[in-house]
């Protein structure tokens, strides 16, 4: 099988490339061993919330000088400020022309709410999650709060609590109809995704609409666990429409249906840009001519290869198997490429599992345009691109995501221009 | 710090709330003695919930130590008839490889017979088809009577039998001080933990039976009990690779036991001498984790692909003779000093030393002593008394819950017993599952908030298993905090500060063996509890 590029990884920055690879001619194939971190997000993109000193950051673009001078191989390190900076704003269109409707922008972060009733500082925000622009108060004053009677992923209580200590009051409600009666017999069904098949349903949401409009007369809105919007975009447009009240999705513990649904969207783009993606295979082993991947093997295709130009390494970090770790050392599974860590496996954790863990950094070493390397030597056409690099801490940093984002963008603009 | 003098009086105040502590309390309460057992903690949270959770045969000690082998073998009996929702009658192999002297096999099995154990030696074939995890090489096989018992299960059924005969049991109650009027004690001070005030409590018999604490506690009169603290570093598997318990037939060493328990096994122990200042803080070492696996791997191959969920270690309370203070003649005896002979202290006793096994054997000699200070002539029914949980066959049990689905029924059976019934409303909200690898239900979780003593989340783990599977709390932590808080048991601020302790617990037995699959899961706990959740650690506040 020949492609111009091939890309292994079918997350956020395997698909961020595909799409733009494919949308200006290129043939790419994803291969994708399964769920991607996606599938548990908080339906926000986070840019840069802290530095890795941990100053907090307001304005991302006000704060990268100081994040290259403190961590010199951080991916936006190797963007540098500039190109930093085109690409948040590129970013934004993208998700505009692909038409994923979101809140926020580079300028400033915005606040998401957590599931915990918290807020949290992020960049992007999917539409209809309840956002706070200043992270202070939320826009509403006395929303009803309606979670569906047995679900435990979503916690009102928590919610209530913490919205009070913002001045906004709420009222707790439940949601019970006939069909998530069915969903209740089996005890490990009441989960996001299953409660959401029914919600993609046009009954069942009729029936909704009748409990919030029963139950909210007293409310000034409806927040509704995201167990909405899997397979259709409509739901809550409808629900506003019908009720005549802004509604607010919040995320759930996993699985994050609006995840799942952006997941999905994004799939689609790239297919419908001519992208193959292949899903449940993994990349088992590649043939390097020279400085050069010539060409990689899976295991659903045995020894048929995939031939390409041009190599992109969207494995993910450990709980995806970008990265494995062993007693004695941390290693890329694929190319066995050079990895960043620490050679003492005491040095990996903190004994306090909030602060900042090392192992959460190590990454695949890089050029500064994304290439990788075995000892020492650069591979010309293979690039690695979000959470398996090097250099970064997405959860102390408040990052992940802007780092899949733009290094897959970057990598898509340096492939173009060869 | 409050200072709010509540003072009560009871009969006997029994300092502890391990195994030893629950089965002084339920043999007092028994005895129609006025009890309260006070516990700084929760219940089980010392070496009582650090062990391998082996019901021992009593072989191990057969060839250094007869009394503690007889011992053994007695208690063990009577713990499968009066506890037998907390045992599984696994049996045991002790195994000889080839680097092993197979001379010791037959010393071995001479001093079982002595001790009243049965040993059978039988043919390495046999014991592969018996045991196949165990290593093909074996070249000799010792059947013993050993079985897996869970000692959290047991102390709680203690406490359980013991408040039902009228014991107070009040846990995060810390003993500050020791009241004394000239030579006698009279009664306790204690910190409530719960709601920081001091309280005191009257009795004309205090016992401590803190383990290795109660070192610190007779400290509180001046009273030196010469102690070794021992720590004893064990792994948690993920599977349960072995269904008979495994030993190795030598002289005890490191890392020569692997116990299956419920839907693990665990590989255990090290033993080293540590400092009195770290009994609080106990860390597994990676050179701990390495003899362990080294060890394991011996005697079940399979363990080097079994993932690792958890390192832990407990603290053996060891005690030297009083004629010995180097503390070279340890021994894994019973200790049970009367302070007014030893020390001239009347109302004050220590009981110490033992093991998991014979801790009804130490309650009743302790509760004899307590008697005799109280002028009572009442005798120890808790050999043949059954625990509650154990009163009912599993097929009586099963036929009450019948319309539970399958899987949840034998999970909490297994874990309860015949009180199985008892949070069993059996409505579709109350089977819904709070925790999915141990099949904890919400209706487990009520009960276990309900009616036995939980405080915390840490607590409803040692209850139910929560949190304990393969994940280690990925989602049912979080799940079990909203239920507590929604059952007003704790304010969400509370339950969210739990959450952070909850998580901090469970790293702290993952790090040291935080690599393949199980920093996978560390990973993905991270990026839900810290990532989308927002938790940080100054959520306590």
């Amino acid at each position: 099988m020949k492609f111009d590029t091939i890309i292994i990884g079918g997350g956020l920055s395997g698909l961020i490339s595909g799409i733009y690879l494919s949308q200006r001619g290129l043939q790419c194939v994803i291969i994708s061993s399964g769920q991607s971190a996606l599938h548990f997000s908080s339906g926000s993109f986070d840019l840069l919330n802290n530095l890795p000193d941990g100053t907090n950051v307001q304005k991302p673009l006000d704060a990268i000088s100081e994040l290259i001078k403190q961590a010199p191989t951080h991916p936006y390190a190797k963007l540098g400020e500039n190109k930093f900076k085109a690409l948040t704003q590129q970013a934004e269109d993208f998700f505009k022309n692909i038409k994923i409707s979101i809140q926020g922008n580079h300028e400033e972060n915005h606040y998401r709410v957590t599931p915990m009733g918290t807020l949290k500082p992020t960049w992007l925000t999917l539409k209809n999650l309840l956002i706070s622009e200043n992270g202070k108060c939320l826009p509403i004053q006395h929303p009803g709060i309606f979670n569906v009677t047995g679900f435990l992923d979503f916690y009102s209580q928590f919610i209530t609590d913490e919205f009070l200590k913002m001045g906004t009051k709420c009222s707790i409600h439940s949601i019970n109809l006939p069909a998530l009666e069915n969903l209740r017999k089996n005890p490990t069904e009441m989960r996001s995704v299953n409660i959401a098949r029914i919600f993609d349903k046009q009954e069942n949401i009729k029936e909704l609409v009748q409990i919030l409009k029963a139950e909210s007369k007293d409310c000034d809105s409806i927040i509704l666990p995201a167990i909405t919007g899997l397979n259709r975009e409509d739901v809550v447009d409808y629900l506003r429409k019908e009720i005549n009240k802004p509604i607010y999705l919040l995320p759930t513990l996993p699985p994050s249906v609006p995840g799942i649904h952006t997941q999905q969207k994004l799939r689609s783009v790239f297919q419908q840009n001519g992208g193959v993606y292949m899903l449940g295979d993994t990349v088992l082993r590649a043939e390097m001519k020279g400085n050069r991947i010539s060409q990689i093997y899976s295991f659903n295709h045995g020894n048929i290869p995939f031939v390409g130009q041009n190599f992109i390494l969207a494995t993910g970090s450990y709980f995806s198997q970008g990265l494995i770790a062993n007693t004695e050392r941390v290693y890329e599974p694929i190319f066995d490429l050079d990895v960043t860590f620490t050679p003492n496996r005491t040095q990996w954790y903190n004994s306090d599992v909030f602060e900042s863990q090392p192992y959460q950094s190590f990454g695949v070493k890089t050029d500064n345009t994304f290439r990788c390397m075995r000892e020492g030597k650069i591979f010309e056409n293979l690039y690695a691109t979000g959470a398996i690099l090097e250099g970064f801490n997405p959860l102390k940093e408040g990052c992940g995501a802007g780092v899949s984002i733009l290094s897959a963008m970057y990598i898509a603009e340096q492939i173009l221009s060869k | 710090m409050k200072q709010n003098e509540i003072t009560q009086s009871f009969d006997v105040i029994i300092i502890g709330g391990g195994a030893t502590g629950a089965g002084i309390a339920r043999d007092c309460s028994r005895r129609g003695i006025k009890t309260l057992l006070l516990e700084r903690l929760d219940i089980s949270t010392g070496a009582t919930g650090r062990n391998h959770g082996l019901l021992h045969s009593g072989a191990r000690y057969a060839v250094t130590d007869k009394e503690s082998a007889e011992e053994c073998i007695k208690e063990n009996m009577i713990l499968r008839k009066i506890a037998s929702h907390c045992v599984e009658e696994t049996d045991g192999l002790f195994l000889s490889l080839p680097e092993d002297d197979l001379s010791y096999q037959s010393k071995f099995v001479e001093a079982c017979n002595q001790a009243g154990i049965r040993a059978e030696i039988i043919d390495p074939k046999e014991a592969l088809r018996l045991e196949p995890s165990a290593n093909r090489n074996i070249i000799g096989a010792v059947r013993v009577p050993d079985g897996a018992v869970d000692p959290f299960r047991l102390t709680a059924s203690n406490v359980m039998d013991a408040k039902l005969h009228g014991a107070t049991i009040l846990t995060y109650q810390e003993v500050i001080k020791i009241i004394r009027e000239q030579n006698r004690v009279i009664g306790v001070k204690v910190l409530d933990h719960k709601t920081n005030e001091i309280k005191s409590y009257y009795a004309p018999v205090v016992v401590n039976a803190g383990g290795i604490w109660g070192h610190n506690i007779a400290k509180l009169v001046d009273i030196n009990i010469n102690m070794l603290p021992s720590k004893g570093a064990l792994l948690i598997f993920g599977h349960r690779v072995n269904n008979i318990v495994l030993n190795r037939c030598r002289k005890p060493a490191d890392a020569d036991i692997l116990v299956p328990g419920d839907t693990i096994c665990l590989i255990g122990t090290t033993s080293s001498k540590v400092p009195f200042e770290e009994i609080d803080h106990m860390r597994v070492t990676p050179e701990e984790v390495d003899v362990l696996l080294r060890e394991g791997e011996k005697m079940a191959p399979i363990l080097a692909q079994t993932r690792i969920l958890r390192a832990y270690a407990g603290v053996r309370p060891l005690v030297a003779s009083d004629n010995d203070p180097s503390g070279r003649s340890v021994s894994r005896g019973i200790v049970l000093l009367d302070h007014a002979t030893r020390d001239g202290l009347e109302g004050f006793i220590t009981i110490t030393g033992g093991k998991l096994m014979t801790y009804r054997l130490m309650a009743e000699w302790t509760t004899d002593l307590i008697c005799k200070k109280l002028n009572l002539s009442a005798i120890c029914t808790t050999a043949t008394e059954k625990l509650p949980g154990s009163r009912e066959s599993i097929e009586e049990i099963s036929k009450k819950i019948i319309s539970v689905p399958l899987t949840q029924r034998n999970s909490t059976i297994y874990r309860h017993g015949d009180m199985a019934d008892r949070f069993s409303e059996n409505t579709p909200l109350d089977n819904s599952l709070i925790c999915e690898c141990e099949e904890v239900s919400v209706g487990e979780a009520k009960y276990a908030l309900n009616e036995l003593d939980v405080n915390n989340l840490i607590d409803l783990r040692r209850r139910t298993r929560i949190g304990m599977g393969t994940c280690q709390g990925e989602l049912c932590a979080c799940r079990a905090a909203g239920l507590m808080s929604d059952m007003k048991k704790i304010c969400t601020n509370r339950a969210k500060a739990d959450l952070t302790s909850f998580l901090n617990e469970r790293w702290k037995g993952m790090f040291p063996i935080a690599w393949g699959d199980t920093l996978r899961e560390c990973e993905y706990t991270a990026w839900i509890y810290e990532g989308v959740c927002g938790l940080t650690s100054s959520s306590k506040k």
